[in-house]
């Protein structure tokens, strides 16, 4: 397994705007964590088949019904909103 | 007599007698929590005066002989990552700081139709990561044993509570050991049902294929009644199942197996004599103990340290600052996200997040994540293997006693270890429970934890109750009550 990684590169994708300080301490930690975790590579496993699952018990995830159900009001589902306008959320533009 | 060191039952029982209004024991655990919040930081908000109205209610139902459950007019106290509707849910976080939730979580309905009282929302690592609620964005909670020493974690706050006796027990969630090493930490009972048992629903998520509610408590028959009382089948958290519980035998013809790698280096004489006085006991009561090997469990850190932070930088992506939480302003959406995200989340969530990004990122996703997806398998597999063979698995719950505050928060790693024990039964959603069992040489509690096969919780709980009533470990923590 490689350690290399850029930072700058991973807080982009996880959208957290790192300061400098900030960058240095996590690589460092982050080093540290994958130094360990890389004893997994040494494991000679007995299935090399990969299996996505999400249910430790493996219980197969079913779809529900298309039924309407109780939920949130639409006031209750805003209510917690930073900034909403007429029932919607309001965001600052997309593009520049 | 101090009603608030009493079981469930038996405060029921007295209840029922009328030899105590549920009202007076409500102000009970308040003056509790007044003599201990100020040194221990349990709760972070508590409920007094809005359930005065409640414990009244509760008063009514007994002096009239109408009621029917044995949680009726019990305070318990809730980890501030589960929903109660118009309450707060801060997660702990700053991100969740001013978050007020419309609904309640699925264990609060049921715990509610019980007609339970809430004492309030309890401290926590910062989204439930972290082993000793250091990670609080809202300041430490202290182990009610000796404030030098760390609850536990992440239920910290819900631990130290049960411990001060400022609820009669509490709601934790257990995604590596968050519910059993704070318990084992502050004396108490900490039990993680088998996962899908107990809803998921409103709790907010951190490692979904992991995550578990559970309770703390005095003793294992508190906890017996929580999980019956919270647990079934829910249509709106798809991984729950149906909780038709295997019958396997908790009388001394059960085989119970040591864990070998939990028994080597890394682990503490003391902890390891508590294991070996438990088998000791076991054995004089004519049950048949061996020594079994999982080698895989070694790798459970690394397994876990992939798998969780994977699904947590996933789950928390919900937090941009457009439907709830904190918002720190941008001049676009992108930036606006950035800046909250940056000022939101404290030190450990930013790591956990980042290492879970870089697990999945492209190109590192096969030997990271697949990896460690294909190694948690095999380890189900194993504990399949193994249960075969015997009925019950003991090993210590955590490698040590007690850590003091500050000890290890400059080592990420170091205190990532501390779940050493207790991590295996979530990657494999195994039932587990930690028993309180002694006291070490700095007079901090020690505790045992015992695993069974998926489905099997309600014989673990009978299992784990012959052991306490055997070991008959007694001690309090003193100076709150």
């Amino acid at each position: 397994m490689s350690n290399e990684f850029n930072i700058k590169n991973i807080a982009k994708l996880a959208s957290i705007n790192l300061s400098e300080e900030e960058q240095d301490s996590l690589s460092n930690d982050l080093s540290i964590i994958l130094e360990h975790v890389n004893a997994l590579s040494d494991l000679k496993l007995n299935s090399q088949q990969q299996e996505i699952f999400i249910h430790p018990l493996e219980k197969e995830l079913e779809l529900q019904d298309d039924e309407v159900v109780e939920s949130l009001t639409h006031d209750e589902a805003i209510s917690n909103a930073p900034e909403s306008k007429d029932g919607k959320f309001v965001v600052p533009p997309s593009m520049e | 007599m101090d009603v608030s060191h009493l079981s469930i039952r038996e405060i029921n029982s007295l209840f029922t007698k009328k030899e105590i209004k549920p009202s007076e024991l409500y102000s009970k655990v308040f003056e509790n929590a007044a003599n201990s919040e100020a040194a221990l930081h349990a709760h972070l908000t508590l409920f007094e005066e809005e359930n005065i109205k409640k414990a009244a209610e509760a008063d009514k139902r007994f002096s009239n002989s109408e009621s029917a459950s044995l949680l009726d007019g019990i305070p318990i106290a809730i980890k501030d990552n589960i929903n109660i509707k118009n309450y707060k849910t801060t997660c702990s976080s700053k991100m969740l700081s001013n978050y007020t939730s419309p609904y309640d979580a699925t264990v609060i309905e049921k715990l509610k139709q019980q007609n339970t009282l809430f004492t309030g929302k309890t401290n926590l690592d910062e989204f439930a990561m972290g082993s000793s609620t250091e990670n609080s964005a809202f300041g430490l909670t202290k182990n009610p044993w000796n404030t030098d020493y760390v609850p536990g974690g992440s239920s910290g706050g819900s631990a130290a509570s049960v411990g001060a006796r400022s609820s009669i027990a509490a709601l934790g969630s257990d995604t590596g050991g968050s519910i059993r090493q704070p318990a084992s930490f502050c004396g108490l009972v900490g039990f993680k049902p088998t996962y899908g048992t107990v809803s998921r629903f409103g709790l907010v998520a951190f490692a979904s294929s992991l995550d578990q509610i559970g309770p703390i408590t005095k003793t294992v028959d508190d906890s017996r009644i929580i999980f019956s009382s919270i647990s079934g089948e829910d249509s709106r958290d798809a991984t729950s199942v149906i909780n038709n519980q295997l019958d396997i035998p908790s009388d001394n013809t059960a085989t119970i197996g040591v864990i070998k790698e939990l028994m080597e280096d890394g682990i503490s004489g003391e902890a390891k004599n508590e294991v070996n006085k438990v088998i000791e006991i076991l054995k004089s009561k004519g049950y048949k103990v061996k020594e079994i090997s999982i080698p895989i469990i070694k790798l459970s850190i690394s397994i876990y340290y992939l798998i969780a932070p994977a699904e947590c930088s996933a789950n928390l992506a919900r937090f941009d600052g457009v439907r709830y939480g904190l918002r720190v302003d941008g001049n676009t959406s992108y930036e606006m996200m950035e800046n909250t995200r940056a000022e939101g989340f404290g030190a450990e969530v930013k790591r956990r997040i980042l290492l879970g990004t870089y697990a999945l990122s492209a190109g590192y996703y096969d030997e990271y994540y697949g990896k460690a997806l294909q190694a948690r398998k095999e380890m189900i597999d194993e504990f399949a293997k193994t249960f075969k063979d015997v009925d019950y698995l003991i090993s210590p719950t955590t490698p040590t006693q007690a850590f003091k505050s500050g000890e290890k928060t400059s080592n990420p790693l170091e205190m990532y270890m501390s779940d050493l024990c207790t991590i295996p039964a979530n990657l494999a959603g195994l039932p587990a429970i930690s028993i309180p069992t002694g006291l070490s040489k700095d007079e901090l509690p020690l505790g045992v934890q015992i695993m069974s096969k998926p489905l099997s919780d309600n014989s673990l709980l009978d299992f784990s109750e012959i052991i306490e009533n055997e070991v008959q470990f007694d001690g309090q923590p003193k100076g709150w009550l």
